[in-house]
């Protein structure tokens, strides 16, 4: 016997085709969707960890001491403008005025143990760049970078965040174009930004940009 | 040998088991794994700062701190460079005369001694973890024996120093136990055997004439020497001042390499030619062309090189200089004294001195062999060997080490747990000498204090501390106040204070010139230790009008007898020749794996020594590098590998000592073979009546080049000094711009003329820039990482070669073909012309490297970094990355002191100053051939280098035009007659 002609039935129902058709855009969206999302989650501050204060044994305020006590950024970290590295404040620094006041308060016992114990504070990380940058203090300093041009207005801050993202693209827009980000040097240590400008700083510090996207300006 | 030679055996093979399929499963594995770890976002560490921070201290820029490294006893002027107390790298100190700013690549070396894992951290009691005062309670016990016998039986055995702190030490030790002895022993050369210390002037000497002499390489002046040495061979404006120098020399050496007439010769031939030369240079210059009975049983090779060093060393007398190798014994020490006084030379290129060092000094009893006699003899019950391993190079006394062994009290004192140390009751760990004060004379008697520059990492004590407690338990004598005392010198305190504080500050020690030679202590030692007095009567190398002594007398009966050695293997009668390893020196640098890795001069061998041969020698024995030889004597037989040295003298072996270590440490134990057993004590550097047979056995050799030849390619020029041409132009034709735009433009002038090949260079990238060591292996399949290498070529008849080599970092193409193959634009050019090379963008394909004509890139096949825990990562240079696995790597100019500079200058509103940067290689270089600057700046020194007319590329013809230049080979040739 032999199959009779007839009307042949199609192999997916209409429904079938719409459902591939609807899970075919689905997956196009979750795709260009998880995309986006991993795209803004590695720009987002939360990975970038700016306005984010990691946990300090010793709850220290910058608003405090830069801002309402006028006290210059260089008395704790005094190495800026002489080296790569901006220099932390030993302990005996703190005690220059805590050995005197609030020296007993609970919030400096870390401190007067470090003294007493002989053994170093323990500051976390709130600007770390990767090993295989090298940062220089010193030579941004010079060359009319302020304090808060990437530390931001510490003098707003009570416990210290990070303020930029630091990243690679972060620092060479402004090693691609400085002069909008200049400080006069009167407010290159002011605890909160003051307005910046202009190509006339540009001739002041006598910034040479030529070399400033070398690779190995910062990687060596 | 030649160009299919060029990759390993294997190299192009597929690796069996693995087909195409899996490889592309591990690489998605791979580049999947990979795309997850960049997702962890790093962590971790935290800021410390001080307590209370140390006066000066400046995190982030490191200091410099004057000090000496001891060469064979012998002062050496450095800088040491620490990072927050921790010492990273070794420079020369400018202001020390045995230095001048230079090193040598032992001394590049040092400081990763200072962090080596397996030095001593505790005393040991018969091999079992003790402490100080256990020893200091059992050499009490001792102390009171000894103190009622007036110290009979009481040894000390050290080697032979020139510190006069450590004398001071040894005088009051002498004091205190009156009966004690003394004993010296070095494996290495006596610089004064008969109690004067020759000093030559190389840059007055315009013919100079060496003798087995390596003194441009191997000698604690050496760094002086060299540099006098190129200030004549510089060339300047296309010109070049005359001089020659002469080398007959049987192991060829870098000074050889620097010859312009080289004269390979056994030992067993030495004596004939010298009294060749004295015949040819006693015959005025009329009778020329006569050949007289000493020359005329020579070979046409030697007596053309005597006819021309005799014509021109008249013709330049008495700018001339005869240097004896340190080794070759005191018959040909005093013949060349003669030869240089009958130059005239004496007092003008060659001075001598009363020995600095202490190997002739009359307190002393004598060396090994005496001690081992008066061990013998029960004359001994307590010894005390400071630094010295007698055990290892010393093998030829046999019962040594059991009659150490069997004494009631013996102690070691030394940096690691050697073989001296497996034998004696107690080993003491010696504390490094960048963990202590001391002091000691540079070669030509400069007194230099030497300042720690870091706490004993391991508990460690000095030499001194130790010998101090030894005779003085109960006085608190730390190393300090030991060599203050010495120096004090009767000066009144603020006197004494600036002098001291000077000395620290330079490196060296201003000292009244009545103390000279003394031990430094007023009125205690009138006169040099042990050196004969001005008496002409007794002096043997007051010669007066009879010249040269003939030498054939004392040969003949060994002569004539070596002669037939050629005949065949089994015959008796080949010369060894024994010489210290170019790199780990008697042994003390064993576990050095910077130095065990450096490729040895002229053989590149690495990790090992061998027997080296000459390619007659080879082809006529049927020997091939890297069989097994037995070498033999009566007393000891040892096996060593094989391996042929163009150039080397036929009819001898030569092989370097320091190796077949048993007890060196990781890195050193078991590698090469033992050549001391061969060794007829100390002294002993010719030995004569070797058998040789081949074993069946192969030992794999690992070299760096297996080439020998420059293929007609000449990437050493060599040009004549008479006509020092222009090499033909390179292309010029470029798509790019030709300049890039920077305000600066880095480039390198090297120089072939005066560089010795010393691989200082090397070592000094090494340590720089974090260059990973790869081990033998590795090397076997040409992944060494050194940034900058010496090539060598043999060029001419295999038997008496031109020995060429030519340092070869990146030659920072300005038409780079490496950047142009990069997918992820890993390595791109800087405004300033740098090629740079960006790890982190690095996915390691390799293009670069294989698209390197130069094959100056190198990557990290494995992880090559020490285990986080190593306490060698305390030397890595903070200012440099440490390179992960995958990642290739090259020489960068030193960019990191390139940005310092910069840095410094832009804070100082000034431009960078010429010789401002400075690379690691051209600090290190004993003779200045590698020059460094900025090629915008006409008047650099660089630029004034490069504009010499001879100045060429490597490889120019393949339009990469390099940044780094060379100039070339001068070959100079003899002087006119008047």
């Amino acid at each position: 016997m032999h199959p009779r002609p007839g009307k042949i039935r199609p192999l997916f129902s209409s429904a079938a085709t719409t459902a591939y058709r609807v899970a075919l855009g689905l997956c196009a969206l979750l795709i260009t969707l998880s995309g986006v999302t991993t795209y803004a989650y590695f720009h987002a501050n939360y990975w970038n960890r700016i306005g984010f204060a990691p946990n300090q044994p010793i709850q220290f305020s910058h608003r405090h001491h830069a801002a309402e006590l006028h006290i210059d950024c260089r008395n704790c970290h005094a190495t800026v403008e002489t080296s790569a590295f901006a220099g932390m404040p030993s302990t005996q620094t703190c005690l220059t005025c805590h050995s005197q006041i609030f020296a007993r308060t609970t919030m400096l016992r870390p401190l007067v143990e470090s003294r007493d114990r002989d053994v170093p504070l323990r500051w976390a990380f709130v600007n770390r760049l990767p090993a295989h940058v090298f940062f220089d203090h010193s030579i941004h300093i010079a060359k009319g970078v302020a304090c808060s041009s990437c530390h931001g207005d510490v003098g707003k801050t009570v416990l210290m965040a990070k303020a930029e993202p630091l990243t690679m693209r972060w620092c060479l827009d402004c090693h691609k174009n400085p002069a909008p980000r200049l400080s006069p040097p009167e407010s290159i240590y002011a605890a909160v930004a003051s307005p910046r400008s202009s190509d006339d700083l540009m001739t002041y510090y006598r910034v040479r940009t030529d070399a400033l996207t070398d690779c190995a300006t910062c990687h060596h | 040998m030649a160009a299919t030679a060029e990759f390993p055996f294997g190299a192009g093979d597929w690796l069996p088991g693995m087909d195409r399929r899996e490889f592309l499963r591990l690489m998605g594995a791979s580049l999947a794994l990979g795309g997850v770890s960049g997702c962890v976002r790093p962590t971790g560490d935290t800021l410390v700062p001080y307590v209370a921070a140390p006066e000066e201290a400046l995190p982030g820029r490191p200091k410099y701190y004057a000090t000496a490294v001891p060469v064979e006893g012998f002062a050496r002027g450095i800088l040491v460079e620490t990072h927050l107390g921790r010492p990273t790298k070794i420079e020369g100190n400018p202001d020390h005369p045995e230095s001048r700013g230079a090193t040598d690549a032992i001394t590049q070396a040092a400081i990763l001694d200072l962090y080596d894992p397996d030095r001593s951290c505790t005393p040991l009691r018969r091999g079992e973890p003790s402490t100080w005062t256990a020893f200091a309670d059992e050499w009490g016990r001792q102390r009171e024996i000894f103190a009622g016998t007036g110290g009979r039986g009481l040894a000390l055995l050290t080697e032979p120093t020139t510190s006069p702190t450590l004398l001071r030490e040894l005088e009051q030790f002498r004091t205190a136990f009156p009966g004690s002895r003394w004993y010296q022993h070095t494996a290495l050369a006596d610089y004064a055997p008969d109690g004067w210390q020759f000093d030559y002037d190389l840059g007055r000497a315009r013919v100079i004439l060496a003798i087995g002499s390596d003194c441009l390489f191997r000698h604690p002046a050496c760094l002086r020497y060299a540099r006098s040495f190129a200030k004549l061979r510089r060339v300047e404006q296309g010109q070049v001042p005359r001089s020659r120098l002469y080398v007959i020399e049987s192991t060829p050496t870098l000074t050889g390499a620097m010859a312009d007439v080289r004269l390979p010769a056994s030992p067993t031939r030495l004596n004939q030619i010298l009294d060749g030369i004295t015949e040819a240079m006693g015959a005025d210059s009329a009778g020329e062309g006569a050949v007289g009975p000493a020359v005329a049983v020579l070979s046409p090779d030697e007596r053309s090189f005597i006819r021309s060093l005799a014509r021109d060393w008249r013709l330049v007398a008495p700018e001339v200089l005869c240097v004896a190798g340190d080794e070759q014994g005191s018959a040909i020490r005093r013949w060349s004294w003669a030869l240089n006084e009958r130059g005239g030379a004496v007092g003008h290129t060659v001075t001598r001195r009363a020995a600095v060092r202490s190997d002739g000094d009359p307190r002393s009893a004598g060396g090994a062999t005496a001690l081992a006699a008066a061990l013998r003899g029960g004359e001994v019950k307590a010894l005390v060997i400071v630094s010295a391993n007698p055990i290892y190079t010393s093998p030829e006394i046999r019962d040594l080490a059991d009659s150490i062994h069997r004494l009631p009290f013996s102690a070691h004192l030394g940096s690691h747990a050697d073989e001296t140390a497996a034998v004696c009751r107690w080993h003491l760990p010696e504390a490094h000498f960048l963990e202590t004060w001391g002091d000691l004379r540079g070669f030509d008697g400069t007194p230099s204090v030497m300042q720690p520059l870091i706490e004993p990492l391991y508990g460690g004590r000095s030499a001194l501390e130790v010998l101090h407690a030894l005779h003085a338990p109960t006085a608190t004598g730390n190393g300090y106040d030991l060599v203050r005392e010495t120096w004090r010198q009767g000066d009144a305190a603020t006197e004494f204070e600036l002098r001291w504080a000077s000395a620290l500050r330079r490196g060296r020690m201003e000292e009244r010139p009545a103390h000279f030679g003394g031990d430094g202590v007023p009125g205690r030692v009138p006169s040099p230790s042990g050196r004969p007095d001005a008496d002409r009567s007794t002096d043997p190398f007051v010669l007066g009008a009879h010249a040269p002594v003939g030498m054939v007398a004392e040969a003949a009966a060994l002569a004539g007898k070596e002669e037939g050695a050629t005949a065949g293997l089994a015959a008796a009668g080949w010369t060894l020749v024994l010489m210290p390893d170019p790199n780990v020196g008697d042994g003390r640098g064993s576990n050095n794996a910077w130095l065990q890795e450096l490729p040895r001069p002229l053989t590149q061998l690495v990790w090992d020594n061998a027997a080296l041969i000459s390619p007659a020698m080879a082809e006529a024995l049927g020997i091939a590098n890297g069989d097994v030889l037995a070498l033999s004597t009566d007393a000891a037989r040892v096996e060593a590998a094989a391996w042929i040295v163009p150039g080397h003298a036929p009819g001898c072996v030569s092989m370097a000592l320091g190796y077949g270590r048993t007890r060196a440490g990781f890195v050193g134990t078991g590698r090469g073979f033992d050549a001391y057993p061969l060794r007829r004590g100390s002294a002993g550097w010719t030995v004569r009546g070797l058998r040789i047979a081949r074993t069946d056995r192969r030992y794999p050799l690992v070299t760096t080049q297996r080439h020998f030849t420059m293929e007609g390619r000449e990437p050493v020029r060599v040009v004549p000094s008479d006509r020092i041409a222009a090499p033909p132009p390179d292309p010029t034709t470029t798509l790019y711009s030709p300049v890039p735009p920077g305000a600066h433009a880095w480039g390198m002038s090297i120089d072939l003329g005066t560089c010795l090949g010393c691989n200082a260079c090397v070592v000094a990238c090494q340590s720089e820039n974090n260059t990973p060591v790869v081990g033998k292996d590795q090397v076997a399949r040409g992944r060494e990482m050194h940034w900058i290498r010496i090539d060598r070529y043999f060029e001419g008849d295999p038997a008496a070669p031109r020995l060429l080599h030519q340092p070869v970092p990146c030659m920072q193409c300005e038409n780079a073909p490496c950047e142009v193959v990069c997918p992820v634009g890993a390595t791109v050019h800087s405004s300033e012309g740098l090629n740079q090379m960006v790890y982190n963008r690095c996915v390691g394909t390799r293009y670069c490297s294989n698209n390197c004509p130069y094959k100056v890139r190198r990557f990290n096949f494995l992880d090559y970094r020490s285990p986080t825990d190593s306490p060698v990562n305390l030397q890595k240079n903070p200012d440099v990355t440490v390179r992960a696995r995958g990642v290739m790597e090259k020489c960068t100019y030193c960019v990191q002191r390139i940005n310092r500079a910069r840095i410094d200058a832009a804070e100082g509103n000034r431009p960078i100053r010429d010789g401002e940067v400075r690379t690691a290689c051209q600090q290190a270089c004993p003779v200045e051939a590698i020059v460094f600057g900025d090629l915008a700046d006409p008047s650099s020194q660089v630029s004034r280098r490069k504009r010499e007319p001879a100045n060429y590329s490597l490889l120019g013809e393949l339009n990469t035009r390099p940044r780094t230049t060379y100039l070339p080979k001068v070959i100079h040739v003899g002087f006119p007659a008047a």
